[in-house]
């Protein structure tokens, strides 16, 4: 059913936190991602002109990076990397606008997935979704997106340890992480509580469940300029400019 | 937002059939067509021809069309669903209508209660139609109280217009067809004007700095991308058409789709060979409405391109 499942008591609301500030931007997780998941529930993830001049292919990640500049925080401009993938939202309309029941949320965990064995390949999930976290696969004719690697985190056969998304198990930097949001004492509750997690387009209603963690702001303590003492013009007071400057230092 | 020819061909060629459907609905209630028993079988045959035509075009663009029965199911949640429900229920009352009129006559209650009951259900799947695209958020284009009443408005026109165009062609035209089709042409260019104006004075659904929760940090432009060519999202909905080029298409629009086939209609009201000038103007209409659909698709922004650094 493509209506959204009614909210169950004790749910799980899995997701991620993405730290932007500790991001480098290196593609692991995109790359991880791919690997994992070309083995993995929405198997394969084709690419196209693999080895031609214009290669392109599904990917549940991608990794943009921006410049933010105008609010001075002792660091000016800041280059801010930036992991983007499905959110898992709570008001998903790439659910809702399925017309074959093949887009679906799940009521335990909130996770959004799709059965391609069902999908008709309509591509209106991908036009609901102003996240553009939908690839459609043009070899099998279905779309495919990210499963918060379903097939990871409930997999018995794994580690406990290994037990979360590609994505997170790669990140070099740790500037991902993986929980339930539905529990406040949960780790990632705590890390959205203690630096302010914010949720991107908030304004268009569809509540996404993972979150963004802004740049810490940069505190490079800076000196108050000093204003030379120059009394006089000359070749003295001119000496005695210096030897203040120097002092002052 | 990339136009893809079977989603065009679906718009206007159901908008076609639907109309012209609602029409003989309505001029059949009023009593206004030729009483021959044949008139309505071969105008419902032809209204359905063009409705299926357009539904069969859609499931081209179905990466899975033969499962494409599948999309019945969740008329519950999604427009698109409903609209292929809406279209499957319209067969039954309209193949009514012209059984009634054939067998029953064409005066009785209950063919024009069938009639009627043809045209509020083609009408119907038209708004399905069009809800598809007004109820998608991240398109500003599409997402808002033009997009329904557009879709109906240029049903009833193109459907006025292949009414008179029949009429002409069975030698039954009168004024009043000629009259409603002009009409109707005029009231669809004034729609698709006040569309155009209002589109044009939107502001972005978002800014950069909110789709990536950096509002905090003052403006944010793209620094570097994330792939050197394209992917799937940009073919799909990075669609770019140059401002100048939308200019004139929206001018060859208002020519070739509204007021050429008001002027051949008017031309055919005076009884100036309706055989032939009635059937030009559906073909204009036609033509046009396929250009004007075009451009609904190409001026539309996705909001998810703006992570690309794109106008949304």
């Amino acid at each position: 059913m493509t209506s959204l499942p009614q909210p169950i008591g004790g749910a799980k609301k899995l997701g991620l936190v993405i730290d932007l500030d500790t991001c480098v931007g290196c593609h692991a997780c995109a790359v991880n991602c791919k690997e994992w998941n070309t083995g993995g529930h929405h198997a394969p993830l084709p690419d196209y002109d693999k080895y031609g001049s214009e290669p392109d292919g599904v990917w549940f990640n991608r990794i943009h990076s921006y410049e933010a500049e105008g609010k001075a925080d002792g660091c000016g401009g800041r280059t801010v990397n930036f992991p983007r993938s499905c959110l898992h939202c709570e008001q998903p309309e790439c659910v809702t606008v399925c017309p074959t029941g093949a887009s679906y949320k799940r009521a335990e965990d909130g996770i959004v997935l799709i059965n391609t064995d069902i999908c008709i390949g309509c591509k209106l999930c991908s036009w609901a979704c102003p996240y553009g976290a939908r690839e459609f696969d043009e070899d099998a004719g279905v779309m495919k997106k990210c499963t918060l690697c379903i097939d990871r985190i409930y997999n018995t056969t794994l580690p406990e340890a290994e037990r979360e998304p590609a994505c997170v198990a790669t990140c070099p930097s740790r500037a991902r992480h993986f929980g339930d949001f539905a529990d406040p004492d949960s780790d990632v509750s705590k890390l959205v509580a203690s630096r302010g997690g914010v949720d991107l387009m908030p304004e268009l209603g569809y509540k996404p469940v993972n979150k963004y963690l802004p740049p810490r702001r940069a505190t490079i303590p800076t000196r108050a300029t000093e204003v030379p003492v120059r009394v006089g013009t000359g070749l003295g007071s001119a000496l005695l400019t210096l030897v203040d400057r120097v002092l002052s230092r | 937002m990339t136009p893809a020819s079977s989603v065009l061909l679906l718009t206007t060629l159901t908008g076609f059939g639907y109309g012209l459907l609602a029409w003989l609905g309505v001029f059949c209630a009023f009593g206004l067509l030729p009483a021959s028993p044949w008139f309505m079988p071969i105008a419902v045959i032809i209204a359905l021809a063009f409705a299926s035509g357009g539904l069969l075009a859609s499931t081209l663009h179905l990466g899975r069309p033969e499962r494409a029965w599948r999309a019945f199911s969740q008329w519950r949640s999604s427009w698109l669903s409903r609209e292929g429900v809406a279209s499957i229920l319209t067969y039954p009352p309209a193949l009514a209508f012209a059984g009634l009129w054939f067998f029953a006559g064409p005066h009785t209650i209950p063919t024009r209660a069938a009639g009627l009951l043809a045209a509020v259900m083609g009408l119907g799947t038209v708004y399905c139609t069009a809800m598809i695209y007004a109820s998608l958020k991240p398109i500003r284009q599409w997402n808002n109280k033009h997009t329904a009443p557009d879709y109906l408005i240029f049903a009833l026109f193109s459907g006025a217009m292949l009414l008179a165009a029949l009429l002409g062609l069975w030698r039954a035209l009168d004024a009043v067809a000629c009259v409603v089709a002009a009409v109707a042409a005029l009231s669809a260019a004034i729609a698709k004007l006040a569309y155009w104006r209002f589109i044009d004075a939107q502001t972005p659904l978002t800014t950069l700095a909110s789709a990536t929760g950096l509002a905090a940090f003052g403006t944010v432009r793209p620094l570097d991308q994330p792939h050197f060519t394209e992917n799937y999202i940009l073919r799909e909905m990075g669609y770019r058409i140059a401002r100048k080029h939308a200019a004139k298409l929206r001018r060859i629009v208002l020519a070739i789709a509204f007021a050429l086939p008001a002027l051949l209609a008017l031309i055919a009201a005076l009884g100036i060979l309706p055989i032939l000038t009635a059937p030009l103007a559906v073909i204009f209409a036609g033509i046009g409405l396929f250009i004007e659909r075009w451009l609904f698709f190409a001026e539309a922004t996705h909001v998810s391109t703006i992570y690309y650094g794109r106008a949304v």
